[in-house]
């Protein structure tokens, strides 16, 4: 009893340990900034994190259910990026910018639902196909849209409302990303379709053999993650009233990926789950705004976070030593 | 009889009259060394390799210079990166390769480039650089004077935030790519002006790698820790209304003032008139494209100077632009360009 007892107190250390180490380096930045950082710990501050991270966190969930069912998902900076600069460029045509905005998220849906049946049918690895798909759909917009900045309409009541509104005091954007994220959290967890990605994402060729339906469920993420990607545009949208296309050039995706693994969720697939992207963001969102804060230099402030990064993952390596399940499940 | 001889008269005049009109139209003169400007330029091959042909100022000067081009006789090849660097060295080093007989070229930063220039011109290839430049110079820079106009916009924020009725001294510097020409210079232009006003506070100096968004949570990370922040100046007006949107969230649109530069086209006037910027010092991409357009014909006509023996700089207008002023040629569109 008492031996079976603390296997399960360890089997629980080990799921939650990189979870848990990222938090806990979480909460000493935190209490370090508060005590050292004057302003730090006002409400205006913390909502000013919350709000600053709200559009990379937003593209974390949608990388994090991709990654989840043992994928990913290179494709959501491009797709962010053109679906919005589509539905201002329609706009301009004079299309009601609402209507414009619709078009723009059934153009990604079909980018998301192409990028699905490249992995599940066509069988490309993940890691090439949307990277692939990533470049044509950055380079088919730049070929149609003449100019990197697109600015929408200034009289766009709603789209205000996602920049500037407030609910109860809490920012648009922190909402919208709170809800996606509750969303996907009981979309995982609560729903047939969430087992299922797991089940995927654990072992994909088993999942077949039972008789799951993989590739739908391979393509559904994909078209998901991709709308995910265009909300997160959206909420860009509302807070600098423009859409930078250059965006796609920057480390946007790679930090997406990021505070997704940071979390814990495992390249392997199969474990993981929302809890895990809020940890990494919320994370990446206290350094950057200590660091800005303090007014480290741009090449300081890259290798702080590089090197707590690097931290959290080798404190995770040594915690949660690679095993025989790892090296048989595989990791990018 | 009488009638016929005058009428005969007549006609002889108008026909001598008419032979006369086709002399000199075949002695029409030519203009004083037309001829050999367009002999000298007629063929000739120009490669421009930008930064990115999507930024506004990209895309007035390649519109200019494209008339010019055709006008007279010359080819431009436009071998566009698309803001990433290695492909740029990819397209430099082509451009090198296949010796046409200018490069025009717009640098990422100082270093990137210098090596591939110097290579340039010892392969005897005219080098034009164009608004960044590189830490090697070649036969010719047409663009801003950067320290000037990290003076200026300093300047700018010193006048409002300096003196007994400034909410405050603190101003912010939100640069663009640290190792880019124009932030390295303006930052010299900028620390004059701070010595000269030393009761300026700069609180912070963070890059926004020209991106609204990283420009926008600097801001409003900066604005929770001074709350009584005067002044930010920036580098580019597409970045710059990251800045705006968020002073505007944060209702402090009439306390800080925002000063950045911009090639002056209609969406950096429609930010002023949004309230999401002050003041844009405009170095209007087309009257700075039409300079380089000659510097072009230039070093297209001195086909017997070696490249890199003689080195020219010009420095292109600079225009204060705020909301009285932001009309007319002060806000032009690619479409009024072409």
């Amino acid at each position: 009893m008492a031996g079976s007892g603390k296997s399960d107190t360890a089997r629980l250390g080990i799921k939650m340990s990189q979870e848990l180490v990222v938090g806990a380096i979480s909460a000493v930045l935190f209490l370090v900034f508060s005590a050292t950082l004057n302003n730090f710990l006002s409400q205006g501050n913390i909502l000013a994190i919350l709000k600053n991270v709200s559009i990379l966190g937003t593209l974390a969930v949608g990388m994090g259910l991709i990654v989840v069912g043992r994928g990913i998902d290179l494709t959501m900076v491009a797709v962010m990026v053109v679906g919005v600069a589509f539905s201002i460029w329609i706009s301009t045509w004079g299309v009601d910018f609402t209507l414009a905005v619709v078009f723009g998220a059934i153009l990604v849906a079909a980018i998301g639902l192409f990028t699905g049946v490249m992995v599940a049918v066509a069988e490309i690895p993940p890691i090439f196909a949307t990277l692939a798909i990533a470049s044509s759909v950055y380079g088919s917009g730049r070929i149609v849209f003449a100019s990197d900045v697109l600015y929408a309409p200034s009289d766009i009541g709603w789209l205000k409302f996602v920049g500037n509104g407030t609910i109860l005091g809490i920012p648009m954007s922190v909402i919208i990303f709170a809800a996606v994220a509750a969303l996907m959290g009981f979309f995982l967890r609560k729903t047939r379709f969430g087992r299922l990605v797991y089940a995927t994402g654990d072992n994909p060729n088993a999942a077949r053999t039972t008789g799951l339906p993989t590739r739908p469920i391979i393509v559904t993420q994909y078209v998901i993650s991709a709308l995910i990607a265009y909300i997160a545009g959206i909420i860009m949208l509302g807070l600098v009233t423009g859409i930078d296309t250059r965006l796609y050039n920057s480390s946007l995706i790679y930090d997406v990926l990021l505070v997704v693994v940071l979390g814990g969720i495992g390249l392997s697939g199969g474990q993981g789950g929302v809890r895990n992207v809020i940890v990494g963001t919320i994370l990446v969102g206290i350094l950057t705004n200590g660091m800005t804060i303090l007014n480290f230099s741009y090449t300081s402030q890259n290798l702080i976070k590089s090197v707590i990064l690097l931290g959290a993952l080798a404190i995770d390596a040594i915690i949660n030593p690679r095993d025989e399940q790892t090296s048989q499940s595989g990791d990018i | 009889m009488k009638l016929f001889k005058n009428c005969l008269l007549a006609g002889m005049t108008a026909l001598a009259l008419l032979g006369a009109a086709k002399i000199t139209t075949a002695q029409e003169t030519d203009q004083v060394g037309r001829s050999t400007y367009l002999e000298a330029l007629k063929g000739k091959k120009v490669i421009f390799v930008p930064i990115s042909q999507g930024m506004d100022l990209n895309q007035a000067w390649v519109v200019v210079w494209q008339r010019h081009a055709a006008r007279y006789g010359f080819s431009l090849e436009v071998r566009d990166p698309s803001g990433d660097t290695n492909a740029g060295i990819r397209a430099m080093q082509g451009a090198i390769a296949e010796k046409p007989d200018l490069i025009i070229v717009q640098n990422p930063d100082v270093q990137t480039y210098a090596r591939l220039l110097k290579q340039a011109q010892a392969a005897g290839i005219k080098v034009l650089q164009v608004n960044m430049q590189s830490a090697t110079q070649t036969d010719s820079y047409v663009g801003n004077d950067w320290i000037e106009m990290g003076r200026l916009e300093m300047g700018e924020l010193a006048k409002h935030c300096t003196g007994p009725n400034a909410v405050s001294h603190k101003v912010v510097w939100l640069a663009g790519v640290q190792t880019g020409a124009a932030n390295i210079y303006m930052r010299t232009g900028i620390d004059e002006v701070l010595k000269a006003n030393p009761e300026l506070q700069l609180v912070s100096d963070q890059p926004a790698d020209y991106m609204s968004e990283k420009a926008r949570q600097i801001t409003e990370t900066v604005l929770q820790q001074h709350p009584d922040l005067c002044g930010i100046m920036g580098i580019w007006d597409n970045a710059e209304v990251g800045a705006g949107a968020a002073v505007v969230a944060a209702g402090k649109q009439d306390q800080v003032t925002i000063v950045t530069n911009g090639a002056g086209s209609a969406t950096g006037c429609e930010s002023i008139k949004n309230g999401l910027l002050d003041v844009i010092f405009n170095f209007n991409a087309p009257i700075q494209a039409e300079i380089a357009a000659q510097q072009i014909s230039e070093l297209l006509q001195q086909s017997g100077r070696q490249a890199g023996s003689e080195k020219t700089i010009f420095f292109g207008p600079i225009t204060r632009v705020d909301k009285a002023n932001a009309t007319g040629r002060n806000c032009w569109k690619l479409d009024e360009l072409k």
